[in-house]
């Protein structure tokens, strides 16, 4: 482990802190799982960090777009 | 009849690849971790990005263009009158189909470009016969 400084806004700090409590976990592992997110694993193209970038919670979601873009019939 | 070793990515399979809820999130994560030369439209990523933009937000919608920049095999061709009108006629074809134009622009140039595989969850991507990678893995 190499440790490091980073500064933060104040906001972000106690947004991080809170985050970090709802997920039990320390600030310094919430921070090393976001860098995981973001950085690309060795070897994976560099789009892959796209893979699931964001949770619907709809497991139909791809086949719901038009619905979205367009908006539902009246 | 020769067939193309591309693959045409409509909106959907963008959505299922950055989705981690949507049911075939791992196909297309496996899918795009190695591809084949892929082509899709100024239409889809204009979908995309739309989609991106009222499900979340500005910056998630900045993020999915950043991720199609990044696409190296990933070709956007450019959507002209012709092709506008060639979709136009399709449209009339199925017209009992709520196609968009997106939809049938793809279709038209999965036709003409000779494509044989549809990187989609979207059933109206079937009509013209060209299977989806969906239902073949």
């Amino acid at each position: 482990m190499i440790r490091t400084q980073v500064s933060l806004r104040e906001e972000e700090y106690a947004a991080a802190k809170e985050e970090a409590a709802r997920l039990g976990i320390s600030l310094a592992e919430l921070l090393r799982r976001s860098l995981r997110r973001v950085l690309p694993a060795a070897g994976r193209p560099p789009w892959m960090r796209y893979a699931g970038m964001v949770e619907s919670g709809d497991p139909r979601s791809s086949q719901r777009i038009d619905e979205i873009v367009y908006g539902n019939k009246s | 009849m020769a067939t193309s070793p591309e693959a045409y990515v409509d909106t959907s399979a963008f959505i299922a690849f950055t989705d981690g809820s949507d049911t075939h999130h791992a196909l297309f994560a496996r899918l795009f971790a190695a591809p084949p030369r892929l082509v899709t439209t100024s239409l889809v990523v204009a979908e995309g990005h739309g989609w991106f933009l009222r499900r979340f937000d500005r910056t998630r919608a900045l993020g999915f263009l950043a991720m199609v920049e990044m696409l190296a095999p990933l070709v956007i061709l450019a959507v002209t009158a012709k092709e506008i009108a060639a979709a136009t006629r399709l449209m009339r074809r199925f017209s009992d189909q709520d196609l968009t134009l997106a939809d049938a622009v793809g279709l038209h140039l999965m036709s003409v470009r000779k494509t044989r595989s549809c990187w989609s969850t979207d059933r109206h991507l079937r009509l013209t016969g060209i299977p989806l990678v969906i239902d073949q893995t």
